[in-house]
């Protein structure tokens, strides 16, 4: 009997769509056969289903049936003006700024100031094109499906080096637009590092301009290089109203004595999947990771996040917040490795949901892997509705209810809001996010 | 203190018995022929006398086992199991019913005399108390307070390889219309309770062990509490694996109609061999409205040696249903042996108001790997759970919990705390959480908290430098953080837990 792999209907367009774009996506001899290789790779398992550990709660395989083709070259009709108004208060961050409009490196609406001793920063397309033999070592072979499925057809993206000892001063904005009118999917790749005691803060913000079609598919991976004592503030902020599905992933590696601060605002895709995963290279560095995610409808946020501490004396801490109203799933998963001699590891995890409505649905997965003993690592999780005594509390002093709810999930948010230091993507973020609340 | 200072004198006194039950009894016992197969669920059945639908049972479960799959998830390691070089069914010869003590073989006897098990129904638990005395004002005073004024009696079963010995206090039980017996009896003497109870809470094909165990479990315990009795005694069933080559397969069913109070002790021992030996035992429980059901667990099978040789394997599939609203289940185990342990008590809380407890205390030694938790299943409306875990690491030892909490869509008010510490001793060993929260509805309210680290230096400091060694610093310390567990045990099994502490912890230090 002959043995068939069967194919789901998104994984034989994928394929499809494969062989059909090879051809003219950037880069000849080894990009392309890393593009084979990824392919390949990705087939072989196809989309991870729940049967799959780490996508127990996103059931890829049944929830992508259709994949939309890839982006075609974006018309140039699009403006800054176009841009600010999409980013509505994270336009407003006095920043370098970058910008992709559907997957696709656009130096004429990017405003970079800073200088090219400060940083350098290249179009990844126009480097996969040159393909010099150095870059193919940036691509991790073993990254997962979603990775696999961005190398093979990542288009562009940025390469971002801040040079030794340097620091831009202000923020750099990487802004992921869309405006295709068609339902399209774009794979875009960062490769962002910040050399020996560099500083960096990125912002990625993910926005859909006027007229972009609903139902698109993002797939952007970002990979973080923090050299020896280098520190970067990575915030990444996505509000939705085009129901897209927006797979997204972090790659962080963390040297000795560095310190990482990232942040993630999810709000309202129709699928998210944010993949977090730390590194820590060499000893004495921090991670602080925190994040929001905001659900309604049947909305569905998967957070998952994996911090290998791989060496000793290194802190992580990460406190996730998510709001789910009416049908929404949020789902967290967060593993902390430490290693056999990860010794004096500090590791600390808390996620907690709030949930708005009956039928809203939380899952939750902190793991704890601990090969080393001299450690100290927790995680708490908790999820529940608003608390009946908070909310009587506030009326009683003569707050409605519905604006007393809105006070309390709020502040529920804050916390982990105000993790960001720069003050103005703080309150551009926390403008979003509260936006968001009242949008009820 | 006196709980303390016990627990450091075991901790002293343990270099010379290590693994203090590891010795074997010489008795003839007549066996089954290696492998599996249906000629052999046949065999077991006719030799226990079983009624048709029985067989048909087992024969059912043993094709549903041959469909399933070894579960590979849990972090355990172990060579393959080759299930047909085993034996299914060993038994003392000459016990087929014996009508009292006397009849009994006395090597075996002996054998529970020298675990310290009386099977005598005079005697009671050793170290405790005599019969019928008022509770002592010198009685074991630490975290015991609780349990001082709890009868002295226990019933136990006492299952010697696939076979249950004997049974004591059967009498006084019955004049209560408690029904305590072998699972083999109960299928002669009340084959309506078992026929309708047997497989409702672990389906035949519920998990690969669960369907062996299924198809070719040999005896087991059996407890059926009326309605509205609140059982006279504490029972208790104490599993001796003895024979070499065998698997061990037994059956443990408990029913407490409505309004009825059960507390059940459970105690196991092996020889110790050089080569592994599979265990794979499935209980149910049963609680109907208003009904409690306290199950408690002291796994001491024979962990392996310093090296990791021989040790049983332990797959256990536990569960209970609080099946009636206002039911209650509660899980204390104290896990120390076998070289894997794969076992979850879990309760499903079916009825509205019902309430699950899970209470743990593993811990690993040596290359002891320990993949334990529990599963709180939220079906009912305004039901409560909570989970106290605690996992001791020492030596290469590898030690996860592994949990889920789930609350059904219309599980409104579902409340459930949960609480894993680990506790590291060396470098070599690992310990791991693993759970799982799945809140279906918003009224949900979980919460959940778990901390890994190791003895503090700081701790050991302050205790040696108020004069007590290292080893008696790291019992002073671990009994400390497994209290929140210990009190939840039986004033019986607390003694010998503590003992058990110290023993598996030894070799540990420095």
């Amino acid at each position: 009997m002959n043995v068939t792999t069967l194919r789901t209907k998104a994984e034989s367009q994928i394929r499809e769509q494969f062989d059909a774009a090879s051809a003219s996506l950037p880069g000849t001899g080894w990009v392309s056969a890393l593009r084979a290789r990824a392919m390949d790779t990705f087939a072989a398992e196809g989309l991870p289903s729940r049967r799959v550990e780490e996508w127990k709660y996103t059931d890829l395989r049944d929830r992508l049936r259709e994949v939309p083709a890839p982006a075609a070259a974006s018309p140039g009709s699009v403006t800054v003006a176009d841009i600010d108004a999409a980013l509505g208060p994270v336009g407003a961050i006095d920043a370098e700024r970058i910008v992709l409009v559907d997957g696709v490196y656009r130096a004429d609406l990017s405003k970079v100031t800073a200088e090219a001793t400060v940083i350098e920063l290249m179009s990844l397309a126009a480097m996969l094109t040159k393909a010099p033999a150095w870059l193919e070592g940036k691509f991790a072979s073993d990254g997962g499906p979603v990775v696999s499925l961005n190398t093979a057809f990542m288009s562009d993206g940025v390469m971002l080096k801040v040079r030794k000892g340097q620091d831009p001063g202000r923020p750099v904005l990487l802004v992921h637009a869309r405006t295709s009118a068609e339902p399209s999917a774009i794979a875009v790749r960062n490769v962002i590092s910040v050399e020996v005691g560099g500083k960096l803060t990125l912002v990625e913000a993910h926005v859909a301009l006027d007229g972009a079609a609903r139902g698109a598919l993002a797939n952007v991976v970002t990979d973080v290089t923090l050299a020896d004592g280098a520190a970067c503030d990575h915030i990444k902020c996505l509000v939705d109203t085009t129901s897209s599905t927006h797979l997204a992933t972090w790659n962080t590696k963390l040297g000795k004595d560095a310190s990482y601060s990232g942040f993630q605002l999810t709000a309202s895709p129709a699928l998210a999947r944010n993949d977090i995963n730390i590194m820590f290279a060499g000893e004495g560095s921090k991670l602080d990771l925190s994040g929001v995610f905001l659900a309604r409808g049947s909305e569905h946020i998967d957070t998952t996040l994996v911090v290998d501490h791989a060496v000793p004396h290194c802190e992580s801490r990460e406190l996730f917040k998510g709001v789910l109203a009416d049908r929404a799933h949020g789902i967290f998963q967060g593993k902390i490795i430490v290693r056999p001699d990860a010794q004096k590891t500090d590791g600390k995890q808390m996620s907690q949901a709030l949930m708005l409505s009956p039928d809203a649905q939380f899952s939750s997965k902190p793991e704890l892997e601990i090969y080393a003993d001299d450690v100290v690592c927790g995680h708490g999780a908790t999820c529940t509705e608003i608390d009946a005594d908070l909310l009587f509390y506030c009326r009683s002093r003569g707050i409605p209810s519905d604006v007393a709810r809105a006070m309390l999930t709020e502040s529920f948010i804050g916390e982990a809001v105000e993790k960001i230091e720069n003050e103005d993507v703080r309150e551009a973020i926390g403008t979003l996010a509260i936006g968001w609340l009242r949008d009820e | 203190m006196a709980a303390v200072q016990e627990t450091i004198e075991q901790v002293k006194s343990i270099d010379v018995d290590k693994y203090k039950y590891g010795f074997e009894t010489e008795i003839e016992s007549e066996k089954a022929p290696r492998g599996l197969s249906e000629d052999i669920v046949r065999f077991i059945s006719e030799k226990k006398g079983e009624p048709a639908w029985m067989l048909e049972w087992r024969l059912d479960a043993y094709r549903r086992w041959r469909a399933l799959k070894e579960p590979t998830w849990a972090k355990l390691h172990y060579p393959k199991i080759d299930f047909e070089d085993l034996y299914y069914y060993s038994a003392p010869k000459g016990t087929t019913g014996p009508k009292s003590l006397d009849e009994v073989d006395p090597q075996l006897l002996e054998t529970y005399a020298k675990l310290g098990i009386p099977l005598k129904e005079q005697e009671i638990l050793a170290g405790v108390r005599k019969a019928g005395e008022p509770s002592p004002s010198d009685a074991p005073s630490e975290g015991a307070d609780g349990y001082a004024s709890m009868k002295g009696k226990v019933a136990i079963d006492a299952v010697f390889d696939s076979v249950s010995v004997v049974t004591t206090f059967k009498k006084e039980l019955a004049k209560a219309g408690v029904i305590f017996c072998s699972i083999s009896e109960a299928l002669r003497e009340h084959p309506e309770l078992v026929k309708k109870y047997l497989g409702t809470v672990v389906p035949q094909s519920d998990n690969f062990y669960a369907a062996l165990n299924s198809a070719v479990f040999s005896d087991g315990s059996f407890v059926y509490v009326p309605e509205g009795v609140r059982c006279p005694m504490e029972l208790s069933t104490y599993f001796r694996i003895n024979e070499k080559d065998t698997g061990q397969f037994e059956r443990t069913l408990i029913i407490a109609d409505k309004g009825s109070y059960v507390s059940y002790l459970e105690g196991c021992t092996a020889p110790m061999r050089d080569e592994n030996q599979l265990h794979a035992a499935v209980v149910e429980l049963i609680a109907l409205d208003d009904a409690e059901i306290k199950y408690s667990t002291v796994q001491n099978w024979y962990p392996g040696d310093k090296d990791g040789k021989g040790g049983i394997f332990n797959f256990v599939t536990k569960r209970g249903d609080c099946r009636g609203k206002n039911s209650k289940i509660s899980w204390t185990q104290v896990e120390t042996g076998s070289a894997i342990t794969w076992k979850y008590p879990s309760c499903i809380l079916r009825g509205d108001n019902s309430r699950g407890e899970f209470y743990s205390i593993a811990i690993s030694n040596g290359y002891q790997q320990v993949d334990s938790g529990t599963k709180m299943i939220h079906l009912g409306r305004n039901t409560t759970s909570r989970i106290i875990s605690k996992g001791i690491a020492a030596g290469k030892s590898q030690n996860t919990y592994r949990g889920l909490v789930s609350a059904h869509r219309k599980a409104t008010g579902a409340r459930n705390f949960t609480n894993c510490d680990s506790l590291l001793i060396g470098d070599k060993c690992g310990a791991h959480t693993v759970p799982y929260l799945e809140a279906r509805n918003s009224s949900a309210q979980f919460e959940h908290e778990a901390t890994t680290s190791k003895i503090s230096d700081n701790m050991l400091f302050y205790c040696t430098q108020r004069g007590l060694s290292p080893e008696e610093a790291i019992a002073l310390v671990v009994n400390g953080f497994v209290r929140d567990v210990l009190q939840h045990l039986p004033m019986e099994f607390m003694a010998e837990t503590q003992k058990l502490i110290g023993i598996s912890l030894e070799g540990s230090v420095g």
